[in-house]
């Protein structure tokens, strides 16, 4: 790229210009322009749409069809199903019932196979949600069910350090 | 009459202490007022947190604005692991952080904080000789702790800082011999009496404030003269293996010695503890007229002054990118040096030919104060004009795509 710059006058030279226009731009920054930081357990960012958060979970569009098991590169979905006779529109119905549908986020890379593996429409395992607070004191705290699964939004957001640092119980995990 | 113990023995180390006290302290909030704006301006907010959960027998009374920084660092300095290299030169690599302190610390007793006689700790008439003797001497502990870390680094750093100091030791000094023409003493109470009947140095040396402040950047190692502790090239340079508190020493020795270059600034150009011109204003005079009270204003103006220098210093840091080594001897011994013995010389004349007849109406002063006065207003009107200066055309903006 050839590129022809303007030449300077000779007061821009003499009086040194460039430099002071340099400190102007510093001056208006430290006084008059907004700052970036976010002060983060204060004020947050809402994430955009396509932010890729944590798992979501509904148990009424789940078939227990486990596809998303299978496509996990970890394993680390657990699905327990047994099978139960229904009445769906006035005819009996055998059905899958999910009993338990649990992941083990610790392990988990976030690779969203599962949700690209899900049959339904719409998807009833996806990632795209806004949450983002997933630290832990304790890795155990990491393992979900699914009901945690599908109500995360509920849960309390993070306030800062806790008051006492001590292990918590292992939950959830069985 | 006072006890002659008390007058030259008690008072003046009671006042040293005191100034010694301040001024410390604003070296250590040196380090907070530093970060928090150099984060402001890189659109940061800087430590702002520090102190938050400050609490004092049971009750929390948070410190605002991430102040408690300023306490927490000497503690965390004070309380780290002390490394020492077991290559290093033992008696050098000790004496190192210590050497620069003693000179930096004694400086403080010959500045004027305030109108004579209580503001002024020891009034001596070479006193800005003293100050400059002191200060040029606090090279040795960073060229010795350089070496006796025995680490490339540390003695690649010690020895630019040596070259940088021997460099700008002159141009420091001969941008000071303009002002000591004008005002005929090495009295720095004198100078700054002088200003206050006259006009501040800056108008007719506006050369040699110029030149002063170039040269203090670089004696300090700061930006945009910091190569001593280019962190790019040379880890941090001389303190590379300097620790805990020894570290914080050359901190110290740092901050200090630009106290005290921002003190000389204040009092050679911008009027020490008075603001007037031509007698008018807050002046010596006045101020004593008014006993300790007055003497406290100008110590507090005076104070003010030198913090609006500590900012300029963060200001820079945070303006220009650092010279290379070559650029920064080209300027020094290539303009900084013919620039100030061109001040000299103009000077010279202009005292000798308008200054002597008429001892009591000073034309060559005047003469000079106005093309300083108007040196600055055409910077500042071509600065705030606002059209901005044409910006650079692209010719070929394909050219490497053809290639």
């Amino acid at each position: 790229m050839l590129v022809e710059y303007p030449k300077p006058k000779w007061t821009e030279k003499f009086l040194l210009l460039d430099m002071f226009e340099g400190l102007k731009t510093t001056f208006r920054q430290l006084f008059f322009e907004k700052k970036v930081t976010v002060r983060y357990p204060e004020e947050r960012l809402e994430p955009a749409d396509r932010f890729r958060g944590m798992f979501r979970f509904s148990y009424d569009r789940c078939i227990a069809c486990k596809l998303c098991a299978v496509a996990c590169p970890i394993d680390i979905i657990y699905i327990d199903v047994h099978d139960e006779q229904r009445e769906v529109d006035g005819k009996m119905k055998k059905l899958k019932v999910l009993d338990r549908y649990d992941i083990d986020v610790k392990r988990c890379m976030f690779c969203a196979l599962c949700e690209e593996a899900c049959p339904t429409k719409p998807k009833s395992i996806w990632l795209t949600t806004k949450t983002y607070e997933l630290a832990s004191y304790d890795r155990n705290d990491l393992y979900f069910n699914m009901q945690e699964l599908e109500y995360w939004d509920d849960r309390p957001r993070y306030t800062g350090l806790p008051e006492e640092e001590a292990p918590k119980q292992i939950e959830g995990a069985e | 009459m006072i006890n002659p113990w008390m007058r030259f023995l008690v008072w003046p180390l009671v006042k040293f202490l005191i100034a010694f006290v301040i001024v410390q302290v604003i070296v250590a909030a040196m380090n907070w007022i530093e970060r928090r704006l150099l984060g402001l301006i890189q659109a940061r907010l800087g430590p702002n947190r520090a102190g938050q959960e400050f609490a004092l027998f049971g009750k929390r009374m948070p410190i605002p604005w991430g102040l408690g920084q300023i306490i927490a660092d000497p503690i965390k300095f004070l309380l780290k692991e002390d490394i020492v290299p077991s290559s290093a030169e033992k008696v050098a690599y000790f004496l190192g952080p210590m050497l620069p302190l003693i000179p930096a610390f004694l400086v403080f007793c010959l500045i004027p904080y305030g109108p004579p006689p209580s503001f002024v700790i020891t009034h001596t008439n070479v006193g800005l000789l003293l100050i400059l003797a002191l200060t040029s001497t606090g090279v040795y502990g960073i060229i010795l702790g350089g070496w006796a870390s025995n680490n490339k680094y540390s003695l690649m750093g010690g020895l630019r800082s040596a070259a940088q100091m021997v460099s700008y030791e002159v141009p420091f000094g001969l941008s000071i011999v303009g002002v000591l023409m004008l005002c005929g003493s090495f009295d720095l109470v004198k100078i700054v009496e002088y200003q206050e009947m006259h006009v501040w140095n800056l108008f007719p040396q506006l050369v040699g404030a110029f030149i002063f402040l170039v040269a203090m950047n670089a004696e300090n190692n700061r930006t945009p003269f910091d190569l001593p502790e280019a962190e790019s090239e040379l880890v941090a340079g001389y303190h590379t293996e300097y620790s805990a508190m020894k570290f914080a020493f050359f901190m110290l020795a740092e901050y200090s010695a630009m106290t005290v270059n921002c003190c000389l600034m204040v009092a050679l150009f911008f009027g020490g503890w008075s603001i007037g011109i031509g007698g008018y204003g807050i002046t010596t005079a006045g101020l004593q007229a008014l006993g300790i009270w007055g003497g406290l204003l100008g110590a507090i103006i005076f104070i003010t002054k030198v913090m609006f220098f500590m900012m300029v210093y963060i200001w820079f840091r945070a303006t220009f990118p650092r010279f290379r080594f070559d650029q920064l001897m080209d300027l020094g011994w290539k303009w900084m040096i013919p620039l100030a013995l061109a001040n000299i010389f103009v000077t010279g004349i202009v005292v000798l030919a308008l200054g002597e007849a008429k001892k009591n109406y000073y034309w060559g002063e005047i003469v000079m104060s106005v093309i300083g006065a108007a040196t600055i207003a055409l910077t500042l009107f071509l600065l705030f004009r606002g059209s901005r200066p044409a910006a650079a055309k692209v010719m070929h903006a394909s050219r490497v795509s053809e290639a």
